[in-house]
């Protein structure tokens, strides 16, 4: 009932699909910022959510999405849960699948 | 230190307001806005050797409080709401031929109505607030979600919503490359510049949503289209001046969107002028650095682009000084500089030497070699 008082997590934990990569994220930093500070060789770009370099797959968790991904991602890429992880703020902990080897 | 951290990035804010309330005063007052931008090249002019850094710890965090600086930005949107108001009730005054007399406001002294003089001093001091001010709208947009709809609506107070997504999508992403309209090539001047980055940001942008929307199958004549949304958000600036001052009020608000649009390509002339990026990542090479002690204050480090545009997610407050190409001096004197073609090739030429000699790679020599 009073939920809405209870304090959120400072940070989340993120698990890469298919590895023992595992990461936290502190509230107010990115999905990216935040793998690149843990030594994740994520691959990015631009970093201000332009270039799709370091887009990925969310598999399990909730976002907050900081820029519209449409401009990147296509259509399709977007119902199969693709995301920009220079724009992701986490809501929970996340599992995601990354390709390193693009 | 906090306070002196987050002071020092107060003097743009406090300048609007004395602009305004030198517009609000009246009488010679109205050119306060002008007067101080002649002040600032002056002092820029006389600091141009003092460098200073952003002051953060080893983390990058800043001494500064965050959430005050991160406020400030967001505060100065209806602070140029405010200066827009304050010329429009100039305008009106003007245009209903109301009698000038000293009157009294709470015990301050203050024309009422205004002369045509003074009124051009109004004018022209709000587009060059207006211009200053835009660099508010560009940290917003490489904030978050709610900064970008704060920045739309601070660039479209200039008549310029189509910025925000054509520098993020377009200048970010093609910096120092032909399909970047913001990057001048070697040769153009401010003016050329001006006229051709903004269009060309624009047509982007359109370019941008129809791609977009298209890709949802929808047509590009669609409410959901935020080029023209941008536009849109741009018509109460145009109402107030139509209702202020009919024709005139019109003719005012067009110059103040055109000087505040000349300064914000002012900067993206100056911030990359002749340099050139044929592949791979942005890095620091491909931006000027102008990093003197008043540019960093005044333009909230907007100047240390070489940091910006290679870590574009990193707030005002943490970009640091990354030794890429500088100029060596101020925005303000610089700008100065550009405003003369001749003038400006003349000093821009030993930089581009040095950047082609210690900076370029083979690939950009070869691109450079075309403009000689």
């Amino acid at each position: 009932m009073f939920k809405i008082f209870k304090p959120s997590p400072t940070s989340y934990q993120v698990k890469l699909a298919g590895s023992d990569t595992e990461f936290s994220v502190q509230r107010g930093e990115s999905l990216l910022s935040s793998a690149l500070s843990a030594g994740v060789q994520w691959p990015f770009k631009c970093k201000v959510g332009s270039c799709g370099t370091c887009k990925c797959q969310l598999l399990e968790g909730k976002i907050k999405p900081q820029l519209d991904f449409s401009y990147v991602l296509d259509g399709s890429e977007i119902q199969q849960g693709y995301i920009l992880a220079c724009q992701t703020m986490l809501k929970s902990d996340l599992l995601v699948s990354l390709n390193l080897d693009e | 230190m906090k306070f002196y951290v987050n002071a020092r990035y107060l003097i743009v804010p406090t300048m609007s307001i004395i602009a305004i309330l030198g517009i609000l005063i009246g009488g010679a007052y109205a050119w306060v806005g002008v007067a101080l931008f002649g002040l600032n090249t002056v002092i820029d002019t006389l600091t141009k050797d003092i460098h200073l850094p952003a002051d953060f710890d080893d983390q990058g965090e800043s001494y500064g409080t965050k959430a005050f600086q991160y406020g400030v930005m967001y505060f100065m949107l209806p602070v140029f709401i405010a200066l827009q108001i304050a010329l429009a009730y100039r305008i009106f005054q003007f245009t209903a031929a109301t009698p000038l007399q000293v009157d009294l406001f709470y015990g301050i002294a203050y024309q009422s109505g205004i002369n045509g003089i003074n009124l051009i001093g109004a004018v022209l001091s709000s587009g060059l607030w207006a211009g200053l001010g835009i660099i508010y709208g560009h940290e917003l947009s490489h904030n978050k979600k709610e900064g970008f709809l704060a920045s739309r609506l601070i660039m479209a107070l200039s008549g310029a919503s189509h910025f925000t997504y054509a520098h993020v999508y377009n200048h970010h992403l093609d910096l120092g490359h032909e399909d970047d309209p913001a990057t001048a090539p070697r040769g153009r001047n401010i003016y050329a510049h001006a006229w051709l980055s903004h269009m060309g940001q624009s047509r982007f942008s359109y370019n941008l949503e129809e791609g977009r929307l298209n890709k949802q199958g929808k047509s590009t004549l669609n409410a959901d289209n935020r080029w023209i949304l941008g536009y849109l958000y741009s018509l109460p600036s145009l109402v107030l001046f139509v209702w202020a001052g009919g024709l005139i009020g019109v003719a005012a608000l067009f110059v103040v969107w055109v000087i505040a649009n000349f300064l914000l390509e002012a900067l993206n002339f100056m911030g990359h002028y002749g340099l050139i990026r044929t592949q791979g990542a942005v890095e620091h090479r491909h931006s000027w650095d102008n990093d003197s002690v008043f540019t960093s204050w005044f333009f909230i480090e907007i100047g240390r682009q070489c940091d910006h545009h290679v870590r574009g997610e990193t707030y005002f407050w943490e970009l640091d000084d990354v030794e890429g190409p500088n100029y060596g001096i101020g925005y303000f004197s610089l700008f100065v500089i550009t405003l003369v073609p001749a003038l400006f090739r003349r000093y821009v030429e030993k930089h581009l030497v040095n950047w082609d000699e210690s900076y370029a790679t083979d690939d950009e020599l070869a691109v450079a070699a075309k403009f000689s």
